[in-house]
């Protein structure tokens, strides 16, 4: 029971602390008076000397006072709490040091955590899938496509001869209209083969996956909702299941819904995720393809996704070995033309999902880790000066019997409380940052937009403070160790200031920030150029004042093409006429959005070398979307009003169509037939050439693409593009075209939905939303540790400048201008600043290669960069250092000596 | 900045006297005045020299959980802090009783012997 006593007396010292010091007093009181009264009535003494006799009798109040303290809290918690209010009494009286430290600490921990926070959605948290390392996604490539669809063939093909996958999922994506309570909507949806769901590892929320039975062509009308639709569009109602909705107006039985957070693998990090799910419903025959393990010669149509579950025991790396074998077999049997580079691929998911930004995200990570680094630094700076000027204080204690790991101990505690602070400060920093990113998050980012502030990510935050406290604290509490009572209590206090050992620490302290801030710089640098150089890169359109939306004309109701042309045609003429718009089109995909396909084409006039072909990526548009974009025109004219459906079919190629099929030749009047050798379609002819744009991303090579009016190529190789993309130029802030837009496009007709509305400015932003994401990281980061370091050299200046001044008094008796004593404390910042930059620049070197794969059109040793930060770096320290270096210029003697 | 008394004498000292409270108060609960009181009456005055050193002796019962402590009225009928002894208090006591009548009769056998062996 001994320690239920003694924790309810550390309790009661604790908490009910002065109520007990009231107690004893009252005690003691109580004690004399009834003492004073017994000498009084048993010895008759006078109340005087009652009084005086019960006090000798007594002993000295104050030192039994302090014994019964001594024995009430003799426990460490006790301790601990009165170095905290000794701590914070400390704090109290020096405000100014206290908001400063606390403050450098806060903007540590809350940069570190917030981060830290995104790091954990993105990279800790599994992806929703069960066993998500036995997953990988399937790709295919050849010449010009460095990951694209697979076939039908290569499907089955790998799901038989890949002894690694144990199974074999495939889809593809698109959108739906969804009609519930006369309310349209346009979703993205995907289109699930039966064996992606038990791939994946995942199973509906409620009800189940497809069956095989439905799974077929021309199967039953089924779908499995998304938690998201379902709980939006049908108020989570469980007897969802088994009810009919309509889904592109077809009557259509809803069998599951799956768990909220479910994506598909390539839904991470999309434009539009798909929120809901059909049966692939397809087979070898409906794919011109060959049922089972056996290929099509020269590869099919390759449309699919395909995610494979991994044979226990199998890795990624095993099934690319057979994939590799299995390719190179088809080679040798001359299936796959040796000319056309095929290959096969797998993607382990999680890689697919997040690694293109999980180098970015370590490495901004590893900046907020230099910001902390920083900051500690900075506090533990400042937490000397403190010290210094406590030293008489400490050597006091000393000399009164404070042991010196009493002493080591309060310090730490004082430096933990400050953490303390700090870290309430950080965390509420933290959640400020984690919003922003919620907010601002680009959807290119993949699960960005998750970061949550949850237990794990407060517990870092402890950590880091924790961890903060100890490097923060740990030097002066080791310098307060070495205090000797003798000769700082003899000095009187005057050289208590600073001795030569003491400032070295200091100034090693600022060279180490300062180094740490150069490579953070360079880094942020580096990333500034590299997306100044991305935004440079000539996409080949002009996206400002550009408003984009997704459209699409259902079959149930515009069942041709010429409805569907006619549609287009008075939408453009009614969103004309809208005041501040100044140029209307629509495309089927827009530029930097999604990646295009292309067609096998002949060129008149044009042999590909032997078992390669003429491929073509296809765009169709309508009138006007050249204007809209302001693509560049090299020859001949846009489309116009004179490109209908029974006029001759005309094209519009890029550039590099041009320089590949049409060498030597004037590109107009060339002609184009549009489908394989034997296409008995009716040729195009070129009216017009182009400028490139970057469709497939900024960085990627420009393929050989060519443009078709919408009209045409419906009748021409089929089918007509239903859901096409909207742009209308305006002359104004695009967004205030969005209301009168919509409402034309509910004036013509109110049952069509409308999705994916967006600026083109948007569009290219998430293009480029990684290595933006972190040149605002860098440079934030980049900035704060300039900040913190310019702090800490103003700080070892003025210390400098504090302890000198006497001699800077007699210098300036003895004839030393004030330019002199200028320069003489000026020098104690910028030599540090000086050993901070060589070091720096010297890790930067080495550290800004792990960056190599981030950087556009800059090396990660670029010397504008590095000469830059340089520049900036010795500005701000000898800025630092000016403004108590100046101080020191004003010292004169007499006030010194008086003083 | 030590005490005057030697450790060893102050100790021998506190253990006697929280023997001697521990048994005071198996009498009935007091308060500490009340308690020193008793204490010069059994031991003739010798614990008479300090009564404040009774106190902090008191605080370390309590935290031990030989005694607790309660507020009645006293006498001149103010508040005061009354202290009664635990089981576990009575358990110490007679350990602590004990151990001295096993010592102190180690002491008066040497302390008998002693002069023949002078």
């Amino acid at each position: 029971m001994a320690w239920y006593h003694a924790l309810r007396t550390a309790f009661d010292a604790l908490v009910r602390r002065s109520r007990a010091e009231r107690e004893m007093d009252d005690e003691m009181r109580f004690h004399l008076e009834m003492e004073a009264r017994r000498l009084v009535t048993e010895r008759g003494l006078s109340e005087e000397e009652a009084r005086w006799a019960a006090a000798r009798a007594f002993g000295g109040v104050e030192r039994h006072k302090e014994a019964v303290r001594d024995e009430r809290g003799t426990s460490w918690l006790e301790e601990l709490v009165q170095d905290a209010r000794f701590g914070f009494r400390t704090l109290r009286r020096r405000p100014g040091f206290t908001t400063v430290a606390s403050l450098t600490l806060a903007l540590g921990i809350g940069a570190s955590t917030a981060l830290f926070g995104v790091v954990k959605a993105v990279l800790l948290t599994p992806l929703p899938y069960g066993n998500p390392q036995g997953i990988a996604v399937l790709w295919s490539a050849w010449k010009g496509f460095d990951q694209t669809w697979l076939s039908y063939d290569e499907y089955e093909g790998w799901k038989s001869d890949i002894p690694a996958f144990a199974n074999v999922g495939l889809f593809s994506d698109g959108a739906v209209n969804l009609t519930e309570n006369g309310e349209s909507e346009r979703l993205r949806a995907g289109f699930i083969d039966r064996n992606v769901l038990p791939v994946l590892g995942v199973e509906p929320v409620l009800g189940r996956g497809f069956t095989a039975e439905e799974d077929v062509p021309n199967g039953p009308d089924v779908i499995i909702l998304g938690h998201d639709v379902w709980q939006r569009r049908f108020g989570a109602d469980p007897s969802v299941i088994g009810r009919a909705i309509q889904v592109n107006g077809r009557a259509t039985v809803v069998v599951g819904v799956m768990p909220a957070g479910f994506k598909l693998p390539l839904d991470f990090g999309a434009d539009g995720a798909t929120m809901a799910w059909l049966p692939l419903g397809t087979d070898a025959a409906s794919n011109g393809a060959i049922a089972g393990p056996a290929f099509v010669r020269g590869g099919g149509n390759h449309g699919f996704h395909a995610v494979a579950r991994l044979s226990p025991g199998a890795t990624v790396d095993q099934a690319n070995g057979q994939l590799a074998d299995r390719v190179a077999q088809l080679g040798r049997d001359g299936i796959y033309p040796k000319e056309q580079q095929f290959r096969a691929f797998a993607v382990g998911v999680e890689e697919q999902v997040v690694g293109r930004l999980e180098p970015v995200l370590l490495v901004v990570f590893a900046a907020v880790g230099f910001v902390l680094l920083i900051a500690c630094a900075n506090v533990a700076g400042l937490l000397l000066v403190h010290g210094e000027q406590r030293r008489r204080e400490m050597a006091l204690r000393v000399a009164l019997g404070a042991g010196a790991q009493r002493l080591t101990r309060q310090l730490l505690t004082e430096t933990a409380v400050l953490a303390g602070l700090g870290g309430t400060l950080g965390v509420a920093l933290a959640a400020l940052g984690v919003w922003l990113v919620r907010t601002t998050a680009p959807a290119a980012l993949p699960r960005v937009g998750e970061t949550r502030l949850d237990p794990m990510v407060l517990g870092f935050a402890l950590g880091v403070a924790m961890l903060a406290a100890l490097f923060a604290g740990m030097l002066p509490a080791l310098q307060a160790r070495a205090v000797a009572p003798g000769t700082e209590l003899r000095d009187g206090g005057r050289s208590a200031t600073s001795g030569p050992g003491r400032l070295r620490w200091r100034q090693t302290l600022v060279a180490a920030e300062v180094a740490l801030a150069v490579v953070l710089v360079v880094g942020a640098g580096l990333m500034i150029r590299s997306v100044a150089n991305l935004f440079a890169i000539d996409a080949g359109f002009r996206p400002d004042g550009v408003l984009t939306m997704r459209l699409s004309t259902p079959a149930t109701w515009y069942p041709d093409s010429v409805r569907v042309s006619a549609f287009h045609d008075e939408l453009r003429r009614r969103v004309s006429a809208l005041p501040g718009v100044t140029a209307v089109g629509l495309v089927r995909i827009l530029p930097l959005a999604s990646e295009m396909g292309d067609w096998g084409l002949q060129v008149e006039g044009y042999t590909p070398p032997p078992n390669q072909g003429t491929p073509g990526d296809w765009q169709v548009v309508t009138p006007g979307y050249f204007e809209a974009m302001r693509l560049r025109l090299v020859q001949g004219r846009f489309f116009d009003e004179r490109d209908r459906m029974d006029a001759p079919p005309a094209m519009i190629i890029n550039r590099r169509f041009a320089e590949l099929y049409l060498q030597g030749r004037s590109p107009l009047g060339a002609r184009v037939r549009v489908g394989g050798r034997n296409s008995t379609r009716a040729p195009y002819t070129v009216v017009g050439v182009v400028d490139n744009v970057r469709h497939n991303g900024l960085t990627r090579e420009v393929k050989a693409q060519f443009y078709a009016p919408q009209p045409q190529f419906a009748t021409n190789p089929g089918n007509t593009s239903r859901t096409m993309a909207l742009v209308v130029r305006g002359d104004q802030d695009p967004k205030l075209l969005i209301g009168p837009v919509r409402s034309v496009i509910r004036g013509l007709d109110p049952r069509l939905p409308i999705s994916e509305v967006r600026t083109m400015n948007e569009v290219v932003e998430q293009a480029i939303a990684a290595p933006r994401f972190a040149m605002e990281l860098l440079g934030l980061f980049g900035v704060l540790a300039l900040v913190l370091s310019a702090i800490g050299i103003f700080g070892i200046v003025a210390q400098v400048v504090a302890s000198r001044t006497q001699e800077f008094g007699i210098r300036a008796a003895l004839g030393a201008t004030p330019r002199n004593l200028l320069m003489l404390s000026l020098g104690s910042g910028v030599r540090q600043a000086l050993a901070g930059l060589v070091v720096g620049v010297a890790a930067a070197l080495v550290l800004t290669r792990t960056m190599t794969t981030m950087l556009h059109g800059v090396t990660p040793n670029d010397p504008v960069t590095f000469a830059t930060v340089v520049v900036v770096t010795a500005v701000v320290a000898v800025a630092a250092s000016l403004v108590p270096a100046r101080r020191a210029a004003k010292t004169d003697l007499a006030r010194v000596m008086t003083g | 900045m030590t005490d005057a008394t030697s450790p060893s004498r102050s100790e021998v000292l506190q253990g006697t006297l929280e023997m001697l409270t521990l048994k005071a108060l198996t009498l009935q609960p007091m308060h500490g005045w009340g308690i020193s009181i008793r204490l010069r009456q059994i031991s003739g005055d010798v614990f008479d020299v300090n009564q404040g050193s009774l106190y902090p002796a008191l605080q370390r019962m309590l935290r031990r959980g030989w005694i607790r402590a309660y507020y009645a009225d006293s006498e001149n009928n103010r508040k005061a802090r009354y202290y009664e002894i635990t089981r576990e208090g009575r358990r110490q006591l007679e350990l602590q009783m004990a151990e001295w009548e096993h010592s102190s009769r180690a002491v008066n056998r040497v302390l008998r012997f002693a002069p023949q062996g002078g």
